[in-house]
Protein backbone atom coordinates (compact mmCIF):
# COMPACT_ATOMS: atom_id res chain seq x y z
CA UNK A 1 0.00 0.00 0.00
CA UNK A 2 3.00 2.45 1.29
CA UNK A 3 4.64 1.81 -2.35
CA UNK A 4 1.26 2.12 -4.36
CA UNK A 5 0.36 5.63 -2.52
CA UNK A 6 4.25 6.94 -3.10
CA UNK A 7 3.82 5.87 -6.61
CA UNK A 8 0.66 7.61 -7.39
CA UNK A 9 1.94 11.05 -5.66
CA UNK A 10 5.39 11.14 -7.53
CA UNK A 11 2.89 10.67 -10.60
CA UNK A 12 0.96 13.38 -9.38
CA UNK A 13 3.83 15.33 -8.74
CA UNK A 14 5.57 15.29 -12.15
CA UNK A 15 3.70 18.00 -13.76
CA UNK A 16 5.21 20.29 -11.63
CA UNK A 17 8.54 19.57 -13.27
CA UNK A 18 7.98 18.05 -16.71
CA UNK A 19 6.23 21.01 -18.90
CA UNK A 20 6.82 19.46 -22.17
CA UNK A 21 3.63 18.90 -23.62
CA UNK A 22 4.46 16.31 -25.86
CA UNK A 23 5.63 13.98 -22.91
CA UNK A 24 2.73 14.88 -20.76
CA UNK A 25 0.56 13.53 -23.68
CA UNK A 26 3.13 10.36 -23.62
CA UNK A 27 2.64 9.65 -20.12
CA UNK A 28 -0.66 9.95 -20.34
CA UNK A 29 -0.96 7.37 -22.97
CA UNK A 30 1.06 5.15 -20.86
CA UNK A 31 -1.20 5.99 -18.18
CA UNK A 32 -4.22 4.67 -19.87
CA UNK A 33 -2.38 1.33 -21.15
CA UNK A 34 -1.61 0.75 -17.70
CA UNK A 35 -5.63 1.20 -16.88
CA UNK A 36 -6.31 -1.51 -19.75
CA UNK A 37 -3.42 -3.74 -18.52
CA UNK A 38 -4.22 -3.80 -14.89
CA UNK A 39 -7.75 -4.80 -16.12
CA UNK A 40 -6.30 -7.25 -18.84
CA UNK A 41 -4.10 -8.64 -15.90
CA UNK A 42 -7.06 -9.80 -13.79
CA UNK A 43 -8.46 -12.29 -16.55
CA UNK A 44 -4.96 -13.48 -17.60
CA UNK A 45 -2.73 -13.06 -14.50
CA UNK A 46 -4.79 -13.70 -12.41
CA UNK A 47 -7.80 -15.91 -13.67
CA UNK A 48 -5.16 -17.83 -15.75
CA UNK A 49 -7.51 -17.40 -18.92
CA UNK A 50 -5.26 -16.02 -21.98
CA UNK A 51 -7.88 -13.61 -23.70
CA UNK A 52 -6.62 -12.73 -27.18
CA UNK A 53 -9.69 -10.54 -27.50
CA UNK A 54 -9.63 -7.86 -25.29
CA UNK A 55 -9.36 -5.06 -27.97
CA UNK A 56 -13.11 -5.92 -28.20
CA UNK A 57 -13.79 -4.30 -25.00
CA UNK A 58 -10.95 -1.62 -25.20
CA UNK A 59 -12.61 -0.71 -28.89
CA UNK A 60 -16.19 -0.89 -27.97
CA UNK A 61 -15.35 1.45 -24.74
CA UNK A 62 -14.08 4.01 -27.25
CA UNK A 63 -16.65 3.66 -29.52
CA UNK A 64 -19.64 4.43 -27.03
CA UNK A 65 -17.08 7.22 -25.66
CA UNK A 66 -17.01 8.54 -28.77
CA UNK A 67 -20.41 8.40 -29.64
CA UNK A 68 -21.96 10.30 -26.30
CA UNK A 69 -19.66 13.00 -26.29
CA UNK A 70 -19.22 13.91 -29.62
CA UNK A 71 -22.53 15.01 -29.00
CA UNK A 72 -22.37 16.79 -26.02
CA UNK A 73 -19.24 17.23 -24.16
CA UNK A 74 -20.30 17.76 -21.17
CA UNK A 75 -21.97 14.08 -20.47
CA UNK A 76 -18.14 13.03 -20.33
CA UNK A 77 -18.28 11.12 -16.89
CA UNK A 78 -21.74 9.73 -18.34
CA UNK A 79 -20.01 8.52 -21.63
CA UNK A 80 -16.92 6.96 -19.32
CA UNK A 81 -19.42 5.04 -17.37
CA UNK A 82 -21.66 3.88 -20.48
CA UNK A 83 -18.38 3.17 -22.08
CA UNK A 84 -17.12 0.36 -18.44
CA UNK A 85 -20.58 -0.86 -18.93
CA UNK A 86 -20.55 -1.63 -22.19
CA UNK A 87 -17.22 -3.29 -22.14
CA UNK A 88 -18.21 -5.15 -19.33
CA UNK A 89 -21.09 -6.18 -20.86
CA UNK A 90 -19.58 -7.51 -24.03
CA UNK A 91 -17.06 -8.81 -21.96
CA UNK A 92 -19.23 -11.15 -20.39
CA UNK A 93 -21.05 -12.10 -23.62
CA UNK A 94 -17.51 -12.68 -25.10
CA UNK A 95 -16.88 -15.22 -21.86
CA UNK A 96 -20.05 -16.70 -22.22
CA UNK A 97 -19.39 -18.13 -25.84
CA UNK A 98 -15.91 -18.54 -25.67
CA UNK A 99 -15.96 -20.60 -22.16
CA UNK A 100 -17.72 -22.82 -23.86
CA UNK A 101 -14.22 -24.21 -24.80
CA UNK A 102 -10.82 -24.46 -22.59
CA UNK A 103 -7.61 -23.63 -23.28
CA UNK A 104 -6.23 -22.90 -26.41
CA UNK A 105 -9.82 -23.10 -28.31
CA UNK A 106 -10.69 -20.66 -25.76
CA UNK A 107 -7.90 -17.93 -26.54
CA UNK A 108 -9.22 -18.63 -30.21
CA UNK A 109 -12.71 -17.87 -29.47
CA UNK A 110 -11.55 -14.81 -27.90
CA UNK A 111 -9.67 -13.79 -30.98
CA UNK A 112 -12.53 -14.87 -33.55
CA UNK A 113 -15.18 -12.04 -31.80
CA UNK A 114 -12.68 -9.36 -31.52
CA UNK A 115 -11.42 -9.74 -34.90
CA UNK A 116 -15.61 -9.85 -36.29
CA UNK A 117 -16.29 -6.70 -34.11
CA UNK A 118 -12.94 -5.18 -36.08
CA UNK A 119 -14.72 -6.10 -39.31
CA UNK A 120 -18.31 -4.83 -38.38
CA UNK A 121 -16.94 -1.78 -37.30
CA UNK A 122 -14.56 -1.36 -40.44
CA UNK A 123 -17.16 -1.85 -42.99
CA UNK A 124 -20.74 -2.97 -42.24
CA UNK A 125 -21.22 -0.47 -39.81
CA UNK A 126 -19.02 2.32 -41.58
CA UNK A 127 -21.75 4.85 -41.67
CA UNK A 128 -21.94 5.03 -37.68
CA UNK A 129 -18.33 4.31 -36.99
CA UNK A 130 -16.71 6.11 -39.84
CA UNK A 131 -15.38 3.19 -40.67
CA UNK A 132 -11.30 2.75 -41.40
CA UNK A 133 -11.05 6.60 -40.88
CA UNK A 134 -12.60 6.37 -37.58
CA UNK A 135 -14.77 9.46 -36.15
CA UNK A 136 -12.60 12.89 -35.63
CA UNK A 137 -13.68 15.86 -33.52
CA UNK A 138 -13.67 13.26 -29.76
CA UNK A 139 -13.87 16.32 -26.95
CA UNK A 140 -11.66 16.20 -23.74
CA UNK A 141 -13.88 16.32 -20.93
CA UNK A 142 -15.35 19.87 -20.08
CA UNK A 143 -16.22 20.92 -16.10
CA UNK A 144 -15.56 22.94 -13.47
CA UNK A 145 -14.12 25.59 -16.41
CA UNK A 146 -10.42 23.51 -16.17
CA UNK A 147 -8.96 22.98 -19.59
CA UNK A 148 -8.35 19.63 -20.20
CA UNK A 149 -6.49 20.70 -23.83
CA UNK A 150 -3.73 21.27 -21.38
CA UNK A 151 -2.10 18.40 -21.23
CA UNK A 152 -0.90 18.85 -17.81
CA UNK A 153 -5.05 19.15 -16.72
CA UNK A 154 -5.50 15.94 -19.01
CA UNK A 155 -2.99 13.75 -17.35
CA UNK A 156 -3.87 14.58 -13.75
CA UNK A 157 -7.31 13.66 -14.63
CA UNK A 158 -6.09 10.31 -16.25
CA UNK A 159 -4.20 9.84 -13.12
CA UNK A 160 -6.82 10.15 -11.31
CA UNK A 161 -8.91 6.88 -12.87
CA UNK A 162 -5.36 4.87 -13.00
CA UNK A 163 -4.88 5.78 -8.92
CA UNK A 164 -8.84 4.63 -8.86
CA UNK A 165 -8.20 1.37 -11.23
CA UNK A 166 -4.75 0.61 -8.74
CA UNK A 167 -6.63 0.69 -5.90
CA UNK A 168 -9.52 -0.80 -6.99
CA UNK A 169 -7.69 -3.63 -8.43
CA UNK A 170 -5.43 -4.42 -5.16
CA UNK A 171 -8.89 -4.31 -3.04
CA UNK A 172 -10.76 -6.95 -5.46
CA UNK A 173 -7.35 -9.14 -5.37
CA UNK A 174 -7.19 -9.28 -1.41
CA UNK A 175 -10.77 -9.95 -1.46
CA UNK A 176 -11.84 -13.19 -1.08
CA UNK A 177 -13.44 -13.04 -4.83
CA UNK A 178 -9.85 -12.49 -6.00
CA UNK A 179 -8.46 -15.28 -4.07
CA UNK A 180 -11.01 -17.63 -5.44
CA UNK A 181 -10.53 -16.65 -9.16
CA UNK A 182 -6.55 -17.20 -7.80
CA UNK A 183 -7.56 -20.65 -6.86
CA UNK A 184 -9.21 -21.62 -10.26
CA UNK A 185 -6.10 -20.68 -11.95
CA UNK A 186 -3.81 -22.77 -9.73
CA UNK A 187 -6.18 -25.87 -9.36
CA UNK A 188 -9.78 -25.44 -11.47
CA UNK A 189 -10.96 -29.42 -10.60
CA UNK A 190 -10.06 -28.25 -6.69
CA UNK A 191 -11.30 -24.83 -6.59
CA UNK A 192 -14.38 -26.84 -8.52
CA UNK A 193 -14.77 -29.68 -5.77
CA UNK A 194 -13.98 -27.19 -2.95
CA UNK A 195 -17.19 -25.67 -4.12
CA UNK A 196 -16.79 -22.50 -5.72
CA UNK A 197 -18.74 -22.23 -9.33
CA UNK A 198 -15.65 -21.75 -11.13
CA UNK A 199 -17.33 -21.02 -14.67
CA UNK A 200 -19.56 -17.69 -12.19
CA UNK A 201 -16.13 -16.88 -11.49
CA UNK A 202 -14.76 -16.66 -14.89
CA UNK A 203 -17.69 -14.74 -16.21
CA UNK A 204 -17.65 -12.56 -13.38
CA UNK A 205 -13.44 -11.65 -13.95
CA UNK A 206 -13.66 -11.32 -17.61
CA UNK A 207 -17.04 -8.69 -16.86
CA UNK A 208 -14.60 -6.61 -14.24
CA UNK A 209 -12.02 -6.88 -16.51
CA UNK A 210 -14.32 -5.76 -19.28
CA UNK A 211 -14.90 -2.39 -17.38
CA UNK A 212 -11.67 -1.37 -17.07
CA UNK A 213 -11.12 -2.02 -20.67
CA UNK A 214 -13.56 0.15 -21.77
CA UNK A 215 -13.32 2.82 -19.55
CA UNK A 216 -9.65 2.90 -20.54
CA UNK A 217 -10.87 2.90 -24.23
CA UNK A 218 -12.70 6.07 -23.66
CA UNK A 219 -9.97 7.49 -21.88
CA UNK A 220 -7.56 6.93 -25.23
CA UNK A 221 -10.62 8.43 -27.42
CA UNK A 222 -10.37 11.59 -25.72
CA UNK A 223 -6.65 11.20 -25.10
CA UNK A 224 -6.27 11.39 -28.81
CA UNK A 225 -9.38 12.80 -29.53
CA UNK A 226 -10.09 10.64 -32.31
CA UNK A 227 -11.45 6.88 -32.41
CA UNK A 228 -10.76 4.26 -34.76
CA UNK A 229 -10.95 0.41 -35.65
CA UNK A 230 -7.40 0.09 -34.86
CA UNK A 231 -8.62 -0.16 -31.14
CA UNK A 232 -10.58 -2.88 -32.24
CA UNK A 233 -7.81 -4.94 -34.27
CA UNK A 234 -6.07 -8.25 -32.91
CA UNK A 235 -2.94 -6.03 -32.25
CA UNK A 236 -4.28 -4.06 -29.58
CA UNK A 237 -4.85 -7.82 -28.14
CA UNK A 238 -1.46 -8.97 -28.95
CA UNK A 239 0.17 -5.57 -27.53
CA UNK A 240 -1.56 -5.93 -23.69
CA UNK A 241 -0.38 -9.59 -24.27
CA UNK A 242 2.96 -8.71 -24.30
CA UNK A 243 2.91 -5.68 -22.37
CA UNK A 244 1.70 -7.86 -19.33
CA UNK A 245 4.51 -10.56 -19.85
CA UNK A 246 6.99 -8.54 -20.65
CA UNK A 247 6.41 -6.91 -17.11
CA UNK A 248 4.91 -10.28 -15.57
CA UNK A 249 1.95 -11.14 -15.14
CA UNK A 250 -0.37 -11.96 -12.05
CA UNK A 251 1.18 -9.19 -9.87
CA UNK A 252 0.26 -5.51 -9.49
CA UNK A 253 2.67 -3.67 -10.85
CA UNK A 254 4.19 -6.54 -13.57
CA UNK A 255 1.77 -5.26 -16.30
CA UNK A 256 2.49 -1.55 -15.13
CA UNK A 257 6.20 -1.95 -16.03
CA UNK A 258 5.49 -3.61 -19.19
CA UNK A 259 3.40 -0.98 -20.20
CA UNK A 260 6.12 1.51 -19.18
CA UNK A 261 8.95 -0.46 -20.85
CA UNK A 262 7.11 -1.53 -23.69
CA UNK A 263 5.78 1.98 -24.66
CA UNK A 264 9.01 3.65 -24.08
CA UNK A 265 11.01 0.85 -25.82
CA UNK A 266 8.57 1.47 -29.17
CA UNK A 267 9.33 5.34 -28.75
CA UNK A 268 12.97 4.74 -28.80
CA UNK A 269 13.26 2.00 -30.99
CA UNK A 270 10.91 3.48 -33.64
CA UNK A 271 12.45 6.70 -33.51
CA UNK A 272 15.60 4.97 -34.95
CA UNK A 273 14.28 2.25 -37.45
CA UNK A 274 10.39 1.25 -39.12
CA UNK A 275 11.58 -2.08 -38.46
CA UNK A 276 10.57 -1.90 -34.56
CA UNK A 277 7.66 -4.30 -34.43
CA UNK A 278 9.70 -7.08 -35.67
CA UNK A 279 12.46 -6.16 -32.93
CA UNK A 280 10.02 -5.76 -30.49
CA UNK A 281 8.57 -9.54 -31.68
CA UNK A 282 12.27 -10.59 -30.95
CA UNK A 283 12.32 -9.20 -27.21
CA UNK A 284 9.19 -11.18 -27.48
CA UNK A 285 10.50 -14.51 -28.15
CA UNK A 286 13.28 -13.84 -26.09
CA UNK A 287 11.66 -13.01 -22.95
CA UNK A 288 9.13 -15.90 -23.57
CA UNK A 289 11.69 -18.43 -23.88
CA UNK A 290 14.20 -16.76 -20.68
CA UNK A 291 12.01 -14.75 -18.78
CA UNK A 292 8.79 -16.11 -18.49
CA UNK A 293 7.75 -14.47 -15.27
CA UNK A 294 8.80 -11.27 -16.85
CA UNK A 295 10.70 -8.46 -15.59
CA UNK A 296 9.00 -8.72 -12.42
CA UNK A 297 10.30 -12.52 -12.22
CA UNK A 298 13.71 -11.39 -12.87
CA UNK A 299 14.18 -9.21 -10.56
CA UNK A 300 13.00 -11.13 -7.91
CA UNK A 301 15.52 -14.04 -9.05
CA UNK A 302 18.23 -11.43 -8.89
CA UNK A 303 17.15 -9.84 -5.99
CA UNK A 304 17.27 -13.67 -3.99
CA UNK A 305 20.42 -14.73 -5.32
CA UNK A 306 21.64 -11.59 -4.01
CA UNK A 307 20.48 -12.15 -0.76
CA UNK A 308 21.54 -15.81 -0.32
CA UNK A 309 25.08 -14.68 -1.21
CA UNK A 310 25.20 -12.10 1.25
CA UNK A 311 24.02 -14.42 4.24
CA UNK B 1 -21.65 -23.82 -61.29
CA UNK B 2 -18.75 -22.08 -61.12
CA UNK B 3 -19.25 -20.91 -57.78
CA UNK B 4 -18.80 -24.47 -56.62
CA UNK B 5 -15.73 -25.14 -58.01
CA UNK B 6 -14.49 -21.76 -56.72
CA UNK B 7 -15.83 -22.90 -53.54
CA UNK B 8 -13.49 -26.30 -53.85
CA UNK B 9 -10.74 -24.24 -54.52
CA UNK B 10 -10.55 -22.48 -52.01
CA UNK B 11 -11.78 -25.29 -49.86
CA UNK B 12 -8.84 -27.49 -51.67
CA UNK B 13 -6.05 -24.55 -50.26
CA UNK B 14 -7.93 -24.33 -46.72
CA UNK B 15 -7.60 -27.76 -46.35
CA UNK B 16 -3.98 -27.73 -47.28
CA UNK B 17 -3.23 -25.59 -44.85
CA UNK B 18 -5.42 -26.51 -41.92
CA UNK B 19 -3.95 -29.93 -42.23
CA UNK B 20 -0.31 -28.41 -41.41
CA UNK B 21 -2.26 -26.98 -38.38
CA UNK B 22 -3.83 -30.31 -36.84
CA UNK B 23 -0.85 -32.61 -37.97
CA UNK B 24 0.80 -30.41 -35.69
CA UNK B 25 -1.35 -29.73 -33.15
CA UNK B 26 -2.37 -33.90 -32.57
CA UNK B 27 1.65 -34.44 -31.92
CA UNK B 28 3.17 -31.19 -30.48
CA UNK B 29 -0.25 -29.89 -28.85
CA UNK B 30 0.93 -26.43 -29.94
CA UNK B 31 -1.71 -24.47 -32.00
CA UNK B 32 1.07 -22.91 -34.27
CA UNK B 33 0.01 -19.06 -34.60
CA UNK B 34 2.84 -18.53 -37.01
CA UNK B 35 1.15 -20.76 -39.60
CA UNK B 36 -0.55 -18.53 -41.47
CA UNK B 37 2.80 -16.33 -41.59
CA UNK B 38 4.41 -19.43 -42.99
CA UNK B 39 1.71 -19.18 -45.94
CA UNK B 40 2.62 -15.65 -46.85
CA UNK B 41 6.21 -16.48 -46.31
CA UNK B 42 5.65 -19.25 -48.77
CA UNK B 43 3.82 -17.10 -51.20
CA UNK B 44 6.49 -14.24 -51.01
CA UNK B 45 9.61 -17.04 -51.19
CA UNK B 46 7.66 -18.22 -54.43
CA UNK B 47 7.41 -14.61 -55.61
CA UNK B 48 11.09 -14.58 -55.43
CA UNK B 49 12.16 -17.80 -56.79
CA UNK B 50 9.61 -16.78 -60.02
CA UNK B 51 11.17 -13.32 -60.09
CA UNK B 52 14.80 -15.17 -60.36
CA UNK B 53 14.10 -17.87 -62.57
CA UNK B 54 10.43 -17.51 -64.36
CA UNK B 55 9.40 -21.37 -63.56
CA UNK B 56 6.36 -22.05 -61.76
CA UNK B 57 6.79 -25.14 -60.88
CA UNK B 58 10.24 -24.40 -59.74
CA UNK B 59 9.06 -21.91 -57.08
CA UNK B 60 6.27 -24.66 -55.64
CA UNK B 61 8.90 -27.33 -55.41
CA UNK B 62 11.58 -24.92 -53.56
CA UNK B 63 9.61 -22.18 -52.02
CA UNK B 64 8.11 -24.89 -49.47
CA UNK B 65 11.14 -26.70 -48.81
CA UNK B 66 12.84 -23.45 -47.80
CA UNK B 67 10.14 -22.41 -45.43
CA UNK B 68 9.65 -25.99 -44.46
CA UNK B 69 13.20 -26.07 -42.73
CA UNK B 70 13.02 -22.66 -40.97
CA UNK B 71 9.85 -24.39 -39.31
CA UNK B 72 12.24 -26.70 -38.19
CA UNK B 73 14.87 -24.62 -37.21
CA UNK B 74 12.07 -22.77 -35.81
CA UNK B 75 11.01 -25.40 -33.49
CA UNK B 76 14.52 -26.86 -32.92
CA UNK B 77 15.83 -24.10 -31.52
CA UNK B 78 12.58 -22.06 -29.71
CA UNK B 79 9.78 -24.41 -29.20
CA UNK B 80 11.68 -27.41 -27.55
CA UNK B 81 12.83 -25.45 -24.67
CA UNK B 82 9.20 -24.55 -23.65
CA UNK B 83 7.27 -28.43 -24.10
CA UNK B 84 7.31 -28.84 -20.59
CA UNK B 85 6.11 -25.58 -19.73
CA UNK B 86 2.15 -24.11 -19.84
CA UNK B 87 0.76 -24.64 -23.70
CA UNK B 88 0.15 -20.53 -23.49
CA UNK B 89 3.87 -20.13 -23.78
CA UNK B 90 4.18 -21.85 -27.07
CA UNK B 91 1.10 -20.14 -28.14
CA UNK B 92 3.05 -16.47 -27.40
CA UNK B 93 6.03 -17.58 -28.88
CA UNK B 94 4.70 -18.27 -32.01
CA UNK B 95 2.93 -15.09 -31.72
CA UNK B 96 6.18 -13.36 -31.83
CA UNK B 97 7.13 -15.39 -34.71
CA UNK B 98 3.78 -13.43 -36.31
CA UNK B 99 5.82 -9.96 -35.57
CA UNK B 100 8.91 -11.46 -36.73
CA UNK B 101 7.67 -12.71 -39.64
CA UNK B 102 5.85 -9.59 -40.81
CA UNK B 103 9.03 -7.36 -40.44
CA UNK B 104 11.45 -9.61 -42.54
CA UNK B 105 8.81 -9.68 -45.05
CA UNK B 106 8.04 -6.19 -44.82
CA UNK B 107 12.12 -5.51 -45.08
CA UNK B 108 12.94 -7.81 -48.03
CA UNK B 109 10.03 -7.14 -50.05
CA UNK B 110 8.78 -3.86 -48.91
CA UNK B 111 5.02 -2.67 -48.49
CA UNK B 112 3.58 -2.56 -52.09
CA UNK B 113 1.67 -5.39 -53.16
CA UNK B 114 3.49 -8.26 -55.51
CA UNK B 115 1.60 -10.42 -58.36
CA UNK B 116 2.53 -13.54 -59.01
CA UNK B 117 1.21 -14.83 -62.37
CA UNK B 118 -0.20 -18.14 -63.09
CA UNK B 119 1.61 -20.63 -64.99
CA UNK B 120 1.37 -20.10 -69.13
CA UNK B 121 0.08 -23.36 -69.37
CA UNK B 122 -2.87 -22.43 -67.29
CA UNK B 123 -3.57 -19.23 -68.04
CA UNK B 124 -6.63 -20.57 -70.16
CA UNK B 125 -10.52 -21.00 -69.37
CA UNK B 126 -12.11 -24.32 -69.72
CA UNK B 127 -15.96 -24.59 -70.29
CA UNK B 128 -18.00 -27.37 -67.82
CA UNK B 129 -21.34 -28.07 -67.11
CA UNK B 130 -22.31 -24.58 -68.86
CA UNK B 131 -19.78 -21.92 -67.31
CA UNK B 132 -16.41 -21.53 -67.41
CA UNK B 133 -13.76 -21.10 -65.24
CA UNK B 134 -10.11 -20.56 -65.01
CA UNK B 135 -7.62 -23.65 -65.63
CA UNK B 136 -5.73 -22.35 -62.76
CA UNK B 137 -8.71 -22.97 -60.65
CA UNK B 138 -9.06 -26.58 -61.99
CA UNK B 139 -5.08 -26.88 -61.11
CA UNK B 140 -5.91 -25.83 -57.89
CA UNK B 141 -8.55 -28.48 -57.09
CA UNK B 142 -6.56 -31.43 -58.81
CA UNK B 143 -3.38 -30.64 -56.92
CA UNK B 144 -5.17 -30.06 -53.45
CA UNK B 145 -7.10 -33.64 -53.88
CA UNK B 146 -3.59 -35.27 -54.94
CA UNK B 147 -2.16 -33.71 -51.72
CA UNK B 148 -4.99 -34.78 -49.82
CA UNK B 149 -4.80 -38.35 -50.89
CA UNK B 150 -1.68 -38.42 -50.63
CA UNK B 151 -1.16 -36.99 -47.12
CA UNK B 152 -4.06 -39.56 -45.64
CA UNK B 153 -1.53 -42.78 -46.96
CA UNK B 154 1.08 -41.40 -45.84
CA UNK B 155 -0.87 -41.33 -42.22
CA UNK B 156 -2.55 -44.27 -42.05
CA UNK B 157 -0.87 -46.84 -44.32
CA UNK B 158 2.65 -45.86 -44.22
CA UNK B 159 5.32 -46.93 -40.66
CA UNK B 160 6.23 -42.75 -40.50
CA UNK B 161 2.32 -42.27 -40.48
CA UNK B 162 2.00 -45.21 -37.60
CA UNK B 163 4.73 -43.58 -35.46
CA UNK B 164 2.96 -39.98 -36.12
CA UNK B 165 -0.26 -41.79 -34.45
CA UNK B 166 1.20 -43.05 -32.10
CA UNK B 167 3.27 -40.33 -30.39
CA UNK B 168 0.14 -38.64 -31.10
CA UNK B 169 -1.56 -40.78 -28.56
CA UNK B 170 1.43 -41.67 -26.10
CA UNK B 171 4.55 -39.69 -26.77
CA UNK B 172 6.27 -41.35 -23.55
CA UNK B 173 5.42 -45.01 -24.61
CA UNK B 174 6.41 -44.13 -28.37
CA UNK B 175 10.10 -43.10 -26.76
CA UNK B 176 10.17 -46.30 -24.72
CA UNK B 177 10.20 -47.92 -27.73
CA UNK B 178 13.22 -46.68 -29.25
CA UNK B 179 11.88 -43.72 -31.36
CA UNK B 180 13.38 -40.49 -30.81
CA UNK B 181 10.42 -38.66 -30.02
CA UNK B 182 12.43 -35.11 -30.55
CA UNK B 183 12.86 -35.72 -34.32
CA UNK B 184 9.52 -37.02 -34.90
CA UNK B 185 8.11 -33.83 -33.49
CA UNK B 186 10.47 -31.77 -35.50
CA UNK B 187 9.64 -33.72 -38.93
CA UNK B 188 6.02 -33.44 -38.41
CA UNK B 189 6.45 -29.52 -37.92
CA UNK B 190 8.72 -29.38 -40.86
CA UNK B 191 5.47 -30.90 -42.68
CA UNK B 192 3.26 -28.58 -41.25
CA UNK B 193 5.05 -25.45 -42.11
CA UNK B 194 5.81 -26.90 -45.65
CA UNK B 195 1.95 -27.64 -46.20
CA UNK B 196 1.03 -23.84 -45.42
CA UNK B 197 3.83 -22.80 -47.36
CA UNK B 198 2.06 -24.74 -50.31
CA UNK B 199 -1.18 -23.32 -49.71
CA UNK B 200 0.62 -20.16 -49.92
CA UNK B 201 2.67 -20.67 -52.97
CA UNK B 202 -0.58 -22.28 -54.68
CA UNK B 203 -2.76 -19.07 -54.18
CA UNK B 204 -0.18 -16.80 -54.68
CA UNK B 205 -1.43 -15.85 -58.33
CA UNK B 206 -4.99 -15.80 -57.00
CA UNK B 207 -4.62 -13.04 -54.72
CA UNK B 208 -2.09 -9.82 -54.78
CA UNK B 209 0.57 -10.90 -52.16
CA UNK B 210 0.64 -8.27 -49.15
CA UNK B 211 1.21 -7.66 -45.55
CA UNK B 212 -1.29 -8.88 -43.94
CA UNK B 213 -2.77 -11.85 -45.44
CA UNK B 214 -0.92 -13.92 -42.85
CA UNK B 215 -3.83 -12.49 -40.27
CA UNK B 216 -6.67 -13.15 -42.64
CA UNK B 217 -5.95 -16.69 -43.45
CA UNK B 218 -5.15 -17.89 -39.92
CA UNK B 219 -8.32 -16.80 -38.72
CA UNK B 220 -9.73 -18.95 -41.38
CA UNK B 221 -7.69 -21.71 -41.02
CA UNK B 222 -8.38 -21.14 -37.34
CA UNK B 223 -12.30 -21.61 -38.15
CA UNK B 224 -11.64 -24.50 -40.07
CA UNK B 225 -9.78 -26.10 -37.68
CA UNK B 226 -12.19 -25.58 -34.56
CA UNK B 227 -15.16 -26.60 -36.88
CA UNK B 228 -13.87 -29.95 -38.10
CA UNK B 229 -12.51 -30.42 -34.56
CA UNK B 230 -8.86 -30.03 -33.32
CA UNK B 231 -6.54 -32.40 -34.29
CA UNK B 232 -9.05 -34.07 -36.59
CA UNK B 233 -7.61 -34.08 -39.91
CA UNK B 234 -10.80 -36.04 -41.88
CA UNK B 235 -12.96 -33.22 -39.84
CA UNK B 236 -10.47 -30.91 -41.51
CA UNK B 237 -11.43 -31.73 -44.76
CA UNK B 238 -15.15 -30.88 -44.78
CA UNK B 239 -14.66 -27.52 -42.15
CA UNK B 240 -12.43 -26.45 -45.44
CA UNK B 241 -15.01 -27.37 -47.70
CA UNK B 242 -17.71 -25.72 -45.99
CA UNK B 243 -15.98 -22.37 -45.43
CA UNK B 244 -15.06 -22.47 -48.95
CA UNK B 245 -18.03 -22.69 -50.22
CA UNK B 246 -19.41 -19.86 -47.64
CA UNK B 247 -16.75 -17.72 -48.39
CA UNK B 248 -17.27 -18.32 -52.42
CA UNK B 249 -21.19 -17.53 -52.44
CA UNK B 250 -20.77 -14.97 -50.11
CA UNK B 251 -18.40 -13.28 -52.87
CA UNK B 252 -20.80 -13.88 -55.36
CA UNK B 253 -24.02 -12.46 -52.99
CA UNK B 254 -23.06 -10.64 -50.10
CA UNK B 255 -19.37 -9.56 -49.75
CA UNK B 256 -19.43 -7.16 -46.89
CA UNK B 257 -21.14 -9.90 -44.70
CA UNK B 258 -18.83 -12.49 -45.68
CA UNK B 259 -17.03 -11.74 -42.08
CA UNK B 260 -20.25 -12.39 -40.63
CA UNK B 261 -20.71 -15.35 -42.27
CA UNK B 262 -17.90 -17.73 -41.38
CA UNK B 263 -17.68 -15.96 -37.79
CA UNK B 264 -21.25 -16.72 -37.45
CA UNK B 265 -20.68 -20.89 -38.77
CA UNK B 266 -17.60 -20.90 -35.71
CA UNK B 267 -19.91 -18.80 -33.58
CA UNK B 268 -23.05 -21.25 -34.05
CA UNK B 269 -20.54 -24.37 -33.98
CA UNK B 270 -19.13 -23.86 -30.56
CA UNK B 271 -22.00 -23.14 -29.03
CA UNK B 272 -23.59 -26.38 -30.15
CA UNK B 273 -20.70 -28.61 -30.92
CA UNK B 274 -18.00 -27.57 -29.20
CA UNK B 275 -15.89 -30.47 -29.60
CA UNK B 276 -16.25 -29.68 -33.05
CA UNK B 277 -18.92 -30.85 -36.39
CA UNK B 278 -17.20 -33.87 -37.20
CA UNK B 279 -15.30 -35.22 -34.06
CA UNK B 280 -16.14 -38.91 -33.62
CA UNK B 281 -14.81 -40.42 -31.48
CA UNK B 282 -12.12 -42.98 -31.64
CA UNK B 283 -11.90 -42.36 -35.53
CA UNK B 284 -9.19 -39.32 -35.32
CA UNK B 285 -7.12 -39.37 -38.17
Amino acid sequence: MKRLLLLIVALALLPLVVKDQGALYFMTLIMVWCLFALGYDLVFGVTGLLSFGHAAFFGLGSYVFAFIVIKNAALFPLAVIAAGLAGGLLALLVAAIALRLSGIYFSLMTLAIAELLFFVASSPLRRLTGGEDGLTGVPRPNFFGIDFYQEANFYLLVLAFLALGLLAARALRRSPFGQALNGVRVNEIRADQVGFDVRRLKLAAFAVSGVFSGVAGALLGSLMQFVNPQGLHWSTSGDVVIMSLLGGVGTLFGPIIGVVVFETLKELISSRTVHWYGILGLIFILSTMYMPRGIIGALDAAGARLRTKKS
Amino acid sequence: MSVVLIGLSIGMLLFLLAAGLTLVFGLLGVVNFAHGSMYMLGAYVAFQFVAWTGNFWLALLLAPLVVGLFGGLLERLTLRPLYGRDPAYQLLLTFGYILVIEEFIRMVWGVNFKALNAPAALAGTTEIFGSTVTDYRLFIIAFGALLSVALFYVIERTRIGIVVRAASVNSAMVSCLGIDVGKVRTGVFIAGTALAAISGVVAAPLLPLKLGMSFTIIIDCFIVVVIGGLGNIRGAILGAMLIGMTRAVGQQFAADWIFLLTYGLLIVTLIFRPEGLFNVKGRQA
